[in-house]
């Protein structure tokens, strides 16, 4: 048995496996499957200052070794978070990362203050693809990835927070920096990759939103480019992720530089990967004589 | 809700296009009940999403599903050999819930049958159905003595090739005016209810229908928020969790 405990932004995580966002609701559903407290931490459901319906469906397809989605931050809003969910997390022993997102730099600013306190790290949501106001469109120019995280940043006074960077940018180096120099405690990458899916008979889009964010085992080497890259650019620490479908994704995704990794797309395939992916971390580390999976961070030789 | 490897012991192909697949599995889960459904793996590495499919028949260690070969993921199964081993979710969502009804009236069409044929299987010894089904053509028409039990049935065709040259709602809406029931059953494509809606609305029906509806899913248990349905109150339904039965009024079609 090695051991598996990370610290991530001054918390201590039982493990470096987390839920990423959007995959995971605010983890009843999937407690029902397994204790969800064996994670080491909880990315939730995209939250708003408001509730959110979401786009219309369908919501989902799929490409080969890839999924794509368009969900649209369907949430209750934070306070009904708050109310109804959050109570249900705090009982668990897990790291609760609360995501939010906004339209506009006060929508942040207010959100971070709402939660200050209550969730174990905030990951700020400025790269979902699939609404048209805010989202991805702070995420994209690094000054205003630079902007959104000063702003955020400011409303925080006990919790940490991560920065979660798109990969649909001109630059993983300079965004990442970004979110370092606005004050980011750490940063997770990747989200999703715009994409789209068509149906041919109908000559149409398969999403109801046309284009919607693609992850899954295909987009992993280009995920792990990056967090490669991201790790390699900035003091701070890097959560990884991006088709995290078994141990040895993870194993990889730290070997590249980071120091916890997300499992999203790998849930629906498998309603028990984050468990198997622990256990199997865990069997390589051993097979490997590792003792302390933190060994293995950032281990690259390069050619 | 169990997450389990199944083993395949029949997958055969039952008229044009629709297939029957049986799944063994490892521990008795009790009855899947009508309306419930199953997420299944394809096996199909490049295949990362779960392929939801109502329950056909369940005898506690077995259970059954019907479906149509239509995109890549049905592809895959209907060439699943017996003894190969599949991963399934199951069992999912809520069922067709008959308590206090007597004479039910079932409207189905296409793949939407199977749900209905295990709610008809399962509740047939003290209820009196009266069923309306709607095939493509005569090459469609299956699981007819499934669909006959303890009950009146009515087939029609889109091209009128076997039984009455019309759609389900429209034979069922024929017979309406004399048919002695108090509960609605329905599930096939969205026009269908959307039409049975309507058509019930402008009968003045006020017995209680309730609908199986379909959506493209993620993770089939009401975390990831794929596969909603409009609500008549403007919110959400998750298809997987609250549904994927839902009292007609409740929705907005």
């Amino acid at each position: 048995m090695a051991d598996l405990r990370v610290n991530l932004c001054g918390r201590q995580l039982k493990n470096p496996v987390i839920a990423a966002s959007g995959t995971f609701g605010f983890g009843k559903e999937y407690n029902e499957i397994y204790d969800i407290s064996l994670l080491g931490g909880i990315s939730t459901k995209g939250l708003t200052l408001k509730p959110r319906l979401g786009n219309p469906a369908p919501r989902i397809a799929e490409g080969r070794s890839v999924i794509l989605n368009a969900v649209g931050l369907q949430n209750p809003g934070v306070e009904e978070f708050i109310r109804e969910d959050l109570p249900f997390l705090k009982a668990r022993d897990v790291c609760i990362i609360a995501n939010v997102a906004g339209a506009s730099y006060e929508d942040y600013e207010n959100i971070c203050a709402t939660l200050d306190g209550l969730a174990d790290i905030i990951e700020l949501n400025i790269s979902c693809p699939n609404v048209k106001q805010g989202g991805m469109a702070f995420g994209i120019r690094p000054e205003t990835v630079q902007e959104v995280t000063r702003v955020s940043k400011g409303a925080l006074t006990k919790t940490p927070l991560m920065v979660k960077l798109s990969p649909n940018v001109e630059s993983i180096i300079r965004n990442s920096q970004a979110a370092q120099a606005g004050g980011a405690d750490a940063v997770s990458l990747v989200n999703t990759f715009t994409g789209m899916v068509i149906d041919a008979e109908k000559r149409r889009p398969l999403l109801a939103n046309n284009t919607g964010g693609v992850s899954g085992a295909g987009i992993k080497p280009i995920a792990l480019r990056m967090v490669f890259e991201a790790a390699h650019s900035v003091q701070i620490p890097v959560v990884g992720m991006g088709g995290i479908m078994t141990g040895l994704d993870a194993i990889e995704f730290m070997m590249a530089g980071a120091c916890a990794v997300q499992v999203g797309t790998a849930n629906f395939a498998d309603a028990n990967a984050m468990p198997r992916i622990i256990s199997e971390m865990n069997a390589w580390l051993d097979a490997h004589g590792v003792r302390d999976v933190s060994e293995i961070v950032d281990t690259l030789t390069l050619n | 809700m169990k997450d389990l490897t199944a083993a395949v012991i029949r997958n055969v192909r039952v008229a044009d296009n629709i297939y029957e697949m049986t799944l063994s599995l490892p521990e008795d889960i009790g009855t899947v009940r009508g309306g419930q459904f199953l997420a299944i793996s394809t096996g199909e590495a490049d295949q990362l999403l779960r392929r939801p499919f109502g329950v056909l028949k369940s005898t506690g260690t077995e259970v059954s599903i019907g479906y149509q070969a239509k995109g890549a993921g049905t592809q895959a199964l209907c060439r699943v050999q017996p003894g190969r081993e599949l991963k399934v979710l199951l069992p999912l969502g809520n069922c067709f819930s008959l308590d206090g009804y007597g004479k039910v009236a079932v409207i189905g069409g296409g793949v939407g049958i199977f749900p209905l044929i295990a709610t008809i299987s399962q509740n047939c010894a003290d209820k009196d159905f009266f069923s309306y089904i709607g095939f493509r053509n005569a090459g469609a028409v299956c699981y007819m003595q499934e669909l006959s039990r303890s009950g009146k049935l009515v087939i029609s065709t889109d091209d009128g090739s076997y039984g009455l040259h019309c759609n389900a709602v429209q034979a069922f809406m024929a017979d309406y005016p004399g048919l002695d029931i108090d509960c609605i059953i329905a599930c096939g494509p969205l026009p269908m209810l959307k039409a049975l809606k309507s058509s019930l609305t402008a009968a003045g029906c006020t017995v209680p229908c309730y609908v199986s509806m379909e959506e493209r899913m993620g993770c089939g248990i009401g975390a990831c928020l794929a596969c909603v349905c409009k609500g008549s109150d403007g919110q959400n339904r998750r298809v997987c969790k609250d549904g994927p039965v839902f009292d007609m009024a409740d929705l907005e079609l």
